[in-house]
């Protein structure tokens, strides 16, 4: 039988092989173009204006990333690494293989959070050096932009998680996902104290490399809307135990449990 | 001979509905035919074996080892499932090769076996095409070329022969028979009774969960003594051979073919009609050009065994 | 004399009967698949949550004596008219529950069809394709529907009746068409549009997403637009706004967004008209392999 090590690997190479050509990759990363044609039109609108467009792309187009696009990806993905696996009826055809079952799990949420996060990286990376093509030549702007990469990767990481956790246990694990990730992460904000440190989206919020000046902007209000951050090592090493629980979590239920194709 | 596949006192169930009822058998090597209706328990049986289910009471060992959640046991077998199911977005060598990935062989090795496993089954020609624009029998060769590239010692074969044209399933069973040579151990379930009666004469009969009967064919049917055995005797005269044998004690019932040279008979006591007939030989006076046992094969085994 | 019949799967040979009704079995067959999922019970149940407020509203305005206690300073709190309904019909909250109980419902009617071959089913059958889309269709209008005119028109019934009197009806006689029509505006569109994203694949957690998604992210692609640009026209990228318009100009109230109604209409007909284009297609008896 294989080490662990090695059969992530190979579960890992397999499912990127597999991922990157269906159908509904091309449509993830399609999707990922609309902020880039945003900043396009963006840029063409508000010629010049430099200043007006790192507020518009840290205010607005942030939203789109972090409260709908990581969002909808490892929900798609993270119920994936499981539920894809019985619904197609292709389980079998890993489980009766000499490895470890949490390798498969673990290899899989490896492959679809890089593949996630290859299609977020390129979306925000033409998205933002667009919106900021003025300030290039500013060492802070790749500062920023590596925050914000930071960011959207560990939301990636944690969503995944717990989308994969939840794909493990539930039948209908997209259901339960939507009304987590668009009802539950929405409404969290306007409960009062720490509320809202039972979200993922809390931490995420915490990390972005900007804060409202005086009186804020209307973008501000739609990410930053009564957030009471938590410090940025606090809230990484939140994300990093939420993405180990949820992960460890999801290899355990898959060890024990016994998945039943449905006639 | 030690069992390769061992159960004791299997039993499953799914919800309410009982899948498999008390089942305790074992499988040696050579090639075993599971055979029953559907929903008789075949599938469930081969899944508990493949540890892709757990059973509710009872143990299934293969190897000694018991069977859920033991990867290490994979190594050395090969499942072949029932369902039509594939990774349609990759190529037939894509499949073979990404799925011998996970038995750790380098990647020469890797492709070696692919290879050898796609000329097996003759889809090397088409093995760059896509599982998606594959025909039926196309997918159900490149399912049994996944389970034998690994070269596995055990071999489990959910319906193998389902969707292949018969020169397909000729040329598939010959190639089980070979496995049988290289001394593994294979296990094929159908409900198809011909299908298994080419394959071997040991077999499982397996009806609502339950194993009504285990062995060779012929010595199951040996064992119905409920029901007579039926003996056909083509001859020149086969009215004449009736009225020879209609004081015989043994006989219990004859009929005659629509061939019109055909006589048929039904008799508890086969040794004893036997010795009758070859007395008739001897006398001499009937040309007796075929003897053949009609109910000596699974259907008819069968549908004594569950009584219909 | 014996024959040999075929036990094998077969096409039926005698004569094709034609039924008064032939889209109403897939309408039944998929309104019980959906009450068969236990979540999806629990789901459309709470679906039925701002109906119940909006009854409770009702009442409160109708019993405002003996609420005074409570309400101090504002005689009129609630304030039933058509504004009331068009408020409630038009919310975000009811659009979003109807999204949910439809990814749930809707998404797998055409897709499981495609994942499992049953088309070549359903046309061996005395079916027309039209039959077909209009069965699967019902599905959608019925849960649509059983959330929008059915809640509406009970609350307008339980208006009067609370009220004791005619008079609400007498005053605004429309109303009841209003609900009607906004409701089938409501059916027909989510209908051709949950089919669409349905007949988009064989995977239903994937059709699942791309319903709700789509949906969500018209309305976030809405809200990025107008931060930026500020110009109400926008709206017509946001599928809720959209619906919100028209109902607003059903209900003869000040429209939500600075532009004509009729734009909306026009572009929630287009994507009706795009899905039946894509229908047609999808939905043949004979699958193509490119």
């Amino acid at each position: 039988m294989m080490n662990t090590h090695r059969a992530v690997r190979e579960v890992f190479g397999f499912f990127l092989c597999l991922g990157r050509k269906t159908g509904k990759t091309r449509v993830f990363a399609l999707l990922g173009l609309v902020p880039v044609a945003l900043a396009v039109v963006v840029r063409v609108v508000l010629h010049g204006r430099t200043g007006d467009m790192a507020a518009v792309f840290t205010e607005i187009l942030m939203v789109f990333f972090l409260q709908f696009y990581i969002v909808i990806l490892a929900l798609f993905y993270g119920t994936s690494v499981v539920a894809e696996e019985v619904e197609g009826r292709t389980l079998s055809y890993l489980i009766t293989r000499p490895i470890a079952k949490p390798a498969i799990v673990l290899g899989k949420y490896a492959a679809y959070s890089l593949l996630m996060f290859l299609m977020v990286a390129v979306s925000l990376s033409l998205s933002f050096f667009i919106m900021n093509a003025g300030r290039l030549a500013d060492a802070r702007l790749y500062l920023t932009y590596l925050s914000y990469l930071g960011v959207l990767g560990l939301g990636i990481l944690a969503y995944t998680a717990f989308f994969s956790f939840l794909g493990t246990v539930l039948k209908k694990a997209i259901l339960v996902g939507l009304v987590f990730g668009f009802g539950w992460e929405n409404v969290i904000q306007y409960f009062p104290g720490s509320t809202q440190k039972f979200s993922v989206v809390h931490y995420l919020k915490s990390l972005l490399p900007y804060r409202p000046m005086g009186g804020g902007g209307g973008g501000v209000a739609l990410l930053l809307f009564r957030l009471e951050p938590t410090s940025p090592a606090i809230a990484v090493l939140m994300l990093a135990v939420i993405a180990g629980v949820f992960l460890a979590l999801a290899c355990w239920v898959f060890r024990t449990k016994e998945y039943l194709y449905e006639e | 001979m030690t069992a390769v596949i061992a159960a004791t006192h299997l039993s499953k169930w799914y919800g309410n509905v009982l899948g498999l009822n008390d089942v305790s058998l074992e499988i040696e090597a050579g090639i075993t035919g599971l055979l029953g209706p559907n929903g008789a328990g075949k599938s469930t049986f081969m899944k508990l074996i493949t540890g892709q289910m757990k059973p509710n009471i009872g143990q299934v060992t293969v190897r000694g080892r018991k069977s859920w959640n033991s990867p290490v046991l994979f190594r050395d077998i090969g499942f072949c499932p029932e369902n039509d199911v594939f990774y349609e977005e990759m190529t037939g060598w894509e499949f073979v090769t990404g799925l011998l990935r996970f038995y750790g062989y380098s990647a020469s090795e890797i492709k070696e076996r692919a290879a050898k496993a796609l000329d097996i089954v003759e889809l090397t020609k088409d093995k760059d095409r896509l599982i998606r624009g594959y025909s039926r029998g196309m997918r159900q060769r490149v399912k049994f070329a996944q389970a034998i590239a690994h070269d596995p010692e055990i071999v489990i074969l959910d319906e193998p022969l389902s969707g292949l044209d018969p020169l397909g399933k000729r040329k598939l069973i010959k190639l089980i028979k070979e496995f049988k040579s290289e001394g593994r151990t294979v296990l094929v379930s159908s409900h198809v009774l011909p299908e298994i009666e080419a394959l071997t004469s040991e077999i499982v009969l397996v009806h609502q969960g339950k194993i009504l009967a285990q062995g060779d064919i012929r010595f199951i049917r040996e064992l119905i003594e409920s029901h007579p055995h039926m003996i056909s005797v083509r001859s020149s005269d086969p009215r004449a051979l009736a009225a020879r044998f209609v004081g015989d004690r043994s006989i219990q019932k004859m009929s005659f073919g629509a061939d019109g040279r055909t006589l048929v008979v039904e008799t508890h006591k086969r040794d004893d009609f036997f010795g009758c007939l070859t007395g008739v030989v001897l006398e001499g006076g009937i040309e007796i050009e075929e003897i053949s046992s009609p109910d000596d094969n699974l259907q008819a085994v069968f549908e004594y065994l569950v009584g219909k | 004399m014996a024959t040999i019949r075929e036990k094998g799967y077969s096409h039926w040979d005698g004569k094709l009967a034609e039924r008064r009704y032939p889209w109403w079995p897939i309408t039944r067959v998929g309104i019980r698949l959906a009450f068969r999922k236990k979540a999806f019970k629990f789901v459309f149940a709470g679906a039925f949550m701002p109906s119940f407020i909006a009854l409770v509203g009702l009442y409160i305005s109708e019993r405002l004596e003996d609420f005074k206690a409570i309400v101090r300073s504002n005689e009129t709190l609630i304030n039933v008219s058509p504004e009331y309904f068009k408020t409630f019909f038009t919310s975000n909250g009811l659009l979003f529950l109807i999204i949910l109980v439809l990814s749930f419902a809707g998404s797998g009617l055409i897709a499981d069809d495609l994942k499992h071959n049953s088309l070549q089913l359903y046309f061996s059958r005395p079916l027309r394709k039209k039959d077909y889309l209009l069965g699967k269709m019902s599905v959608v209008f019925f849960f649509v529907l059983i959330l929008t005119a059915v809640p509406g028109l009970v609350l307008f019934i339980f208006k009067m009746i609370f009220a004791g009197s005619f008079k609400f009806f007498l005053e605004y006689p429309w109303l009841p068409l209003s609900i009607l029509g906004y409701s089938a505006l409501l059916s027909v569109f989510f209908a051709f549009y949950v089919l669409l994203l349905s007949a988009s694949s064989k995977n239903t957690r994937y059709a699942t997403i791309l319903v709700f998604a789509t949906y969500i992210f018209s309305n976030v692609l809405f809200g990025i637009l107008m931060s930026i640009f500020h110009k109400p026209a926008l709206a017509l990228f946001s599928i809720p706004a959209n619906l919100q318009q028209a109902g607003a100009f059903l209900y003869g109230q000040k429209l939500p967004f600075a532009f004509p109604a009729v734009w909306s209409f026009v572009l929630l007909a287009g994507i009706c008209a795009l899905s039946a284009v894509v229908l047609n297609r999808k939905t043949r008896s004979v699958e193509v392999i490119k």
